[in-house]
């Protein structure tokens, strides 16, 4: 069913969209202990008390409130929970205030590990892991960045050193050797 | 351990039973239970039973659906009987289940009840075997062969009786301990209340009024107190503490220390003259630190017994020997600056231990900011600011200014059900006796904003959905879903603003508040663990005494003779703590009305002729049960049989073999082992397997 519009009696006129009903083939059996087995806490055990909502970071920015993605990963609502996780900071301030004693940053960390696994993988990753193979570090160098170090007196950037090209060498090969290139889909990208 | 009463001779063996039936060559009886489908489900019945039969020295062998029903019970008897069986085995489940069943219906049908062997099919091998059916009828069959062979070594042993003290020892004299101690004076007994404190009332004392109902506390505390004063049957030892118990079941001796309150109980008449002497002031314990009261003081108005007490940590005259003022103050010559400790011996039959609780103390460093910002308080400090004989006169204030404070937060669940601080239960009391001080807050003042900062909200008792209800209706009290994450305090106005997720909105929220008050649960009190370790009592993972069974057994320990009452055995409201004080109250009185208590005869017993008095069974014996005697053969061990658990520590450690544990005989063990192994001993030479080889081993 397509979102028709509809008058009612009173002339009031109302969006009908398709049923809002959360069904059985929705949820993800079992989806508590896949997390478990990629390194989270088990879910199941939160209290829903939301103190790691109120102690995050990024919650008080955006509309992503680690709680509620805590439920859904109990309900076993995967599809709710792969694509936007990649803004938890990792700050472990829910785990430091968590009464349940889970760890809702390393569910996080869990779901990411899930998300690469079925194909989630949003564009910044794949640009990450391409710019590791390049020059051996996840973040482009950039001039001016380097300029600024300069300026203040930094040491270079291990990147300008001649040397560092064996490195690269080397972390292409373990990319290649772990699989890690297949995973995100840079196999046309590594040098060997 | 101090000597118990002495115990009667050890009778001849078996003499209720004709001894010539018992000590017959073995005519054993076996019955195998389905228990239901519990281990016929499992395990094939019947061929436990056919390999049973088969057993030389086995008589009858019958299976029941449940032997320890009244069918089961009586074809044992009737299959005793017909068969002039000697010695039974019951092949069903664990022996702490329906040992005592059994060992009562063979007595009737005529056996020495120690003529009983157990054997466990049912935890030990249906339960946990359910997935392998076969392998788990073999062990059955295994098992049963095994306690064949040692029913064969039994011998009869009898049960000792002993006399039971008249009179009973109530630890902690709060709600649960006053009405222990009441309903067992009431019953005829002697009772002896001992109370740390300078009065007994304990934390219900402290509060204002009590959920849901709304009565006041101290209004219907103080008559009981008042009636256990002035009970004949009662010895109240307050500012006491219990020092050391020793004894067992219907004999323990207690040592109390009576602590030197300088003031002569019998001659202060709690005028309260020497306290408007008194020129020093200290925080009131009992207001929570809020109110002020002299160096010599009661507790509170009501206090039972009314008799003054120095703290001597604060009192002038112990610090530079320079102040008299209370001395000369007092008409009746009742002070004493010279009085010492004073040791009281009790002996009592039975001990009830409630020993109370604490209030959680938040963390030091926590979120809530409990030791930074003035305007957060806990719950019991609340009870204290509404109660109209508190420091405030029942005048609700905030501490940093004197101000009434016009909007009030509770936050829920503050030192329970945190795993990260160790304490996982629900304390049960904190989510109805914020919404009893909610509903006082606002009858006194209308106009105070009321929220609840609640995780999940357990309304479970009686009148307590109601009160939940009410106060939404009647009082606008606002219920926000959330654990708050942020309290920062403004510096000019002390306010408090809460940050908070309200987890049914998905918000988060930030809201100022005048006062905050943490809802701190219960824990086990500082006392109690004491007192736990002279008890030799057991904790539960909560760190509250472990009752003897969580639903059929639970005012009992595991110490005969000792029971719990109120918070010492979990968190809970008054109507729970004195249905339990009453519970405890009849336990003990049960034991005491029948005069004598049974005590079991399997126990360890020395051999005299090879004991040499080395005293090593004395050393390992962890409930103190062997004694060094001089008797005319020389220094001999002696084994008191009502400490005695038959654990068979002494068995074990005793280098001349000269202990036995009765009932788990050296020989009766060993045929269990050796049948175990493939042969049968004891049973014709006939085996299993080759059996050779194991009785050459």
């Amino acid at each position: 069913m397509g979102e028709v519009e509809k008058t009612f009696i009173s002339g009031l006129r109302e969006k009908l969209v398709e049923d809002r009903v959360i069904d059985e083939s929705q949820l993800e059996p079992d989806f508590a202990k896949e997390i478990v087995k990629h390194g989270g806490k088990d879910v199941m055990t939160c209290l829903q008390c939301g103190n790691c909502t109120g102690v995050c970071p990024i919650s008080l920015k955006i509309d992503y409130k680690t709680r509620s993605i805590i439920k859904f990963c109990q309900f076993g609502l995967k599809k709710f929970t792969l694509e936007t996780r990649w803004v938890c900071a990792t700050c472990y301030r829910c785990y430091e205030h968590c009464p349940a004693d889970i760890n809702p940053a390393e569910v996080m960390i869990a779901l990411r590990h899930i998300a690469i696994k079925e194909g989630v993988i949003p564009p910044f990753i794949k640009m990450a892991a391409s710019n590791l193979l390049k020059y051996g570090q996840s973040v482009k160098p950039d001039p001016e960045i380097e300029r600024v170090r300069r300026e203040l007196e930094l040491v270079d950037m291990p990147s300008r050193d001649k040397e560092y090209a064996k490195v690269v060498r080397e972390i292409n090969l373990l990319v290649r050797s772990t699989g890690y290139d297949k995973l995100i889909g840079i196999e046309s990208e590594v040098k060997t | 351990m101090s000597s118990p009463e002495p115990l009667e001779e050890r009778a001849p063996e078996g003499p209720k039973t004709p001894p010539a039936k018992d000590s017959m060559t073995p005519r054993i009886g076996v019955f195998v239970c389905h228990c239901g489908s519990n281990i016929a489900g499992t395990v094939d019945v019947s061929k436990v039973r056919e390999a049973a039969e088969k057993v030389p020295g086995v008589v009858v062998a019958k299976e029941n659906k449940y032997t320890c029903s009244d069918l089961g019970q009586e074809e044992i008897i009737k299959a005793v009987k017909e068969n002039d069986v000697n010695r039974v085995v019951v092949a069903a489940c664990s022996p702490r289940m329906h040992e005592p069943t059994f060992r009562s219906c063979i007595q009737e049908a005529g056996l020495n009840p120690y003529m009983l062997q157990m054997v466990n099919v049912r935890e030990q091998c249906s339960w946990v075997h359910s997935k392998e059916k076969d392998r788990a009828t073999e062990k059955a069959v295994d098992l049963v062969r095994m306690g064949i062979a040692k029913a064969e070594k039994l011998v009869p042993l009898e049960a000792r009786e002993v006399p039971v003290e008249q009179s009973s020892l109530v630890i902690g004299g709060g709600v649960a301990g006053i009405q222990a101690a009441l309903d067992l004076a009431q019953m005829g007994f002697k009772v002896f209340v001992v109370e740390s404190e300078p009065s007994i009332g304990g934390r219900m004392a402290q509060l204002d009024k009590t959920f849901p109902t709304g009565d006041c506390a101290i209004c219907i505390l103080a008559p009981k107190m008042v009636e256990l004063a002035r009970h004949p049957n009662i010895t109240l030892l307050s500012y006491s503490e219990v020092e050391d118990v020793s004894g067992f079941i219907g004999n323990y001796s207690v040592k109390v220390r009576r602590k030197a309150r300088y003031v002569v109980e019998d001659k202060c008449v709690g005028c309260g003259v020497c306290a408007d002497a008194c020129p020093v002031k200290v925080d009131n314990k009992f207001d929570m630190g809020f109110g002020k009261r002299k160096a010599i003081y009661v507790p509170f108005p009501q206090a039972v017994p009314l008799k003054y007490t120095i703290d001597k940590d604060n009192c002038i005259h112990f610090k530079t020997g320079k102040c008299k003022a209370c001395l000369k103050a007092c008409a009746n010559e009742a002070i004493d600056h010279e009085m010492e400790d004073e040791m009281v011996e009790l002996k009592v039959g039975t001990i009830i231990c409630a020993t109370g609780f604490d209030i959680y103390v938040p963390m030091k460093r926590g979120v809530y900011k409990y030791w930074e910002y003035q305007n957060v308080i806990t719950g019991l400090e609340l009870e204290r600011l509404l109660n109209a004989s508190g420091p405030t006169g029942g005048h609700l204030i905030r501490p940093s200014d004197g101000e009434s404070p016009k909007r009030v937060a509770f936050i829920q669940c503050v030192g329970s059900r945190n795993k990260k601080i160790g304490n996982d239960y629900c304390s049960r009391v904190c989510c109805m006796y914020s919404m009893k001080n909610a509903q006082i807050i606002k009858e006194h003042e209308p106009d105070t904003e009321i929220a609840v900062y609640y995780n999940d909200i357990r309304a479970f008792g009686k009148g307590f959905e109601e009160l939940y209800h009410r106060v939404r209706e009647e009082y606008g009290i606002e219920f926000i879903r959330g654990r708050p994450a942020k309290l920062s305090e403004d510096s000019e106005t002390n306010s408090i603003t809460i940050r908070a997720e309200e987890t049914l909105l998905n918000k988060i929220t930030e809201r100022e508040f005048d006062l905050i008050v943490l809802s701190t649960g219960l824990q086990p009190s500082e006392g109690s663990k004491r007192i736990g370790k002279i008890l030799s009592l057991s904790l539960s993972p909560d760190g509250f005494f472990q009752e003897a069974h969580p639903k059929l057994r639970p005012v009992d320990t595991a110490v005969d003779g000792i029971y719990l009452a109120g918070c010492a055995q979990g968190p809970k409201d008054i109507p729970d703590s004195v249905a339990q004080a009453k519970a405890a109250a009849a336990s003990a009185a049960s034991i005491m009305a029948g005069k004598k208590v049974k005590i079991e005869p399997l126990t360890a017993s020395i051999n005299e002729e090879l004991c040499i008095g080395c005293g090593l069974c004395v050393e390992m014996c962890p409930y103190g049960a062997p004694e060094i005697v001089e008797t005319d053969n020389g220094t001999k061990a002696k084994v008191v049989e009502a400490l005695c658990h038959g654990c068979g520590t002494c068995v074990a450690a005793c280098p001349q073999k000269a202990i036995t544990a009765n009932q788990f005989t050296d020989e009766q063990i060993a045929s269990e082992i050796v049948s175990a192994l493939g042969g049968m001993e004891g049973t014709n030479g006939k085996a299993r397997k080759p059996a050779k080889k194991a009785e050459e081993a």
